[in-house]
């Protein structure tokens, strides 16, 4: 028994294999150069259209969205018109049936998929950004270590430019999955700071020369008002934290270094000069066997072992 | 062409150099210093909006005043006070360009409504007259508010917020602004500004927003909607 017979199967003729193989080598074969001017002009169309759509859609969104989720929006939108296009005029100009195009095209897009996971995911983190915008261009962020300026959200990454004048390239899915800190998402931001003092100073002589200094600062929001207030005593000294609200487009909100040389400059200068210091930090030591009358101050006191 | 003023705390003095024109100003220590081409018709000087400095953060002067009890129904016009920023223009043809901001009034800023979805505003602390108060121009502004309660409740007021895009000022022998605040509920007033013209203030100042190339689309007044004390 032949094996094709076992299987059931049948073959065309050798004759029938090589036409089907020449028709299918053949597709070009009907291609006219006026073809090929239609797909073309249907690409440039969808072009030209989709450029037209961003431009509408600049005009008419600029005031609801911000700029990086009109770039990512009018940059999807024609992408995705010129595939329509290719999508519509391939199949006439190579004379193949939708569905084979549909299948390559899910072939295609299965291999680009799998090839390149990490850069179809940074994609769909992209438009998830878009969606949610967590930040904008001009934004000061902190992400994964990093603190800067958002200088460009794309579709594919973000770009920030740090502190130290440095640009950092994240991907989408990076940022996407980690946790971002947003410094200018609030119109207001709030800094928390803390000033020792010594024992023997007036606390509040020294919440009253901190609180003259908020009130006279530009920029420190009347409301929600200043606080200062104790909130430690340590071995050294007398904390005072001082909790201060900021207008969140000040440049200097920007990182805390630049507001804390605005601010405890002045704090620390006014202290002093009203006779308030920062205490260093210190220990008063006494020995048990010290004779009694060499230990001065509250040390006298404190030594149980001395007393009789 | 030559040009300066001088009191004890503004100096302003445009001189002749060679093919320039020297621009100096001088207000309370604060210095400003450009050479100008000579290619402006005319310069112009007078009050602007109040929410330019040290920066622009912001476009509302909020200002703070003691409270003031109305019930549903009532309507009351009283006269506060603003800051004056006094604003220098380079006229040439039918444009006018800003060239200079200047103030002898420290600035300070406030949050109205919650960090999330409040504003920040140019915030300014006021008496409240029921007669014009006398003020230096140069410092102080007069605002003409008519206060309405056009709400069921009595409700207390003691701050105005405003939005300067809308603004109208007005000068001449003093710095003038009115403006018109309906209360429609505890929570929620609504502001906005005449462009009439005071009679002893007949001199419409320069809006700064027409002279930046902006094209005021808001002229709706502003919803304060996190309460009015």
């Amino acid at each position: 028994m032949n094996f094709l017979d076992l299987f059931n199967l049948t073959l065309p003729s050798a004759t029938d294999i090589e036409s089907t193989v020449t028709s299918d080598n053949d597709i070009f074969a009907s291609v006219s150069p006026r073809d090929v001017l239609l797909f073309f002009v249907g690409i440039i169309a969808a072009y030209i259209i989709g450029l037209a759509i961003s431009h509408h859609l600049r005009v008419r969104m600029s005031h609801r969205l911000k700029k990086d989720q009109l770039d990512i929006l009018t940059g999807v939108i024609r992408v995705a018109l010129i595939l329509v296009a290719i999508g519509i005029s391939l199949p006439g100009l190579l004379d193949l049936s939708v569905t084979i195009i549909i299948v390559a095209f899910v072939a295609v897009i299965a291999i680009i998929g799998l090839s390149s996971q990490k850069v179809i995911s940074n994609m769909v983190a992209g438009l998830a950004l878009l969606y949610e915008s967590p930040f904008a261009t001009g934004d000061f962020i902190s992400t994964d270590g990093v603190s800067g300026t958002v200088v460009s959200v794309r579709l594919f990454s973000v770009r920030i430019r740090t502190t130290d004048g440095i640009y950092v390239h994240i991907p989408n899915d990076q940022i996407y999955s980690t946790t971002v800190s947003n410094n200018q998402a609030n119109v207001a931001v709030r800094f928390v700071y803390s000033v020792g003092i010594r024992y023997q100073d007036d606390v509040k002589r020294a919440q009253e020369i901190i609180g003259k200094i908020l009130e006279d600062y530009t920029f420190v929001l009347k409301n929600p008002a200043p606080a200062v207030f104790v909130s430690d005593i340590t071995s050294d000294s007398i904390v005072l934290t001082i909790r201060v609200w900021f207008p969140s487009n000040w440049k200097l909100t920007r990182d805390d270094v630049s507001l804390s040389t605005a601010i405890l400059p002045r704090i620390k200068d006014s202290l002093e000069a009203a006779g308030i210091e920062m205490p260093y930090a210190q220990r008063v030591v006494w020995f048990a066997n010290q004779p009694r009358d060499t230990i001065s101050g509250p040390a006298k006191k404190q030594d149980p072992h001395q007393a009789e | 062409m030559g040009l300066s003023y001088a009191d004890a705390d503004i100096s302003i003095r445009l001189t002749d150099t060679e093919n320039l024109i020297k621009y100096e100003r001088d207000c309370a220590g604060s210095k400003e210093s450009r050479h100008l081409g000579r290619t402006f018709s005319a310069i112009h000087i007078n009050p602007v909006e109040p929410v330019n400095l040290p920066e622009a953060l912001t476009h509302f002067l909020e200002i703070s005043f003691p409270p003031l009890l109305l019930s549903p129904g009532a309507e009351q016009d009283i006269y506060l006070k603003f800051p004056v920023e006094i604003g220098v223009f380079l006229e040439s043809g039918n444009n006018r360009d800003l060239l200079d901001i200047f103030s002898l009034v420290p600035a300070k800023f406030s949050l109205y409504g919650s960090p999330s979805s409040g504003v920040i505003t140019r915030w300014y602390k006021s008496d409240l007259s029921t007669e014009i108060p006398i003020t230096d121009p140069l410092r102080e502004g007069v605002m003409s508010l008519h206060v309405k309660n056009s709400g069921t409740e009595t409700t207390t007021v003691s701050r105005a917020v405003f939005d300067s895009s809308s603004m109208c000022l007005f000068y001449g022998s003093r710095v003038a602004m009115t403006a018109t605040m309906e209360i429609l509920s505890p929570l929620i007033a609504h502001t906005t500004f005449s462009d009439t013209a005071p009679a002893d203030c007949p001199n419409r100042a320069i809006d700064l927003y027409l002279a930046r190339g902006f094209s005021i689309t808001n002229r709706k007044g502003y919803f304060m909607e996190a309460g009015t004390i």
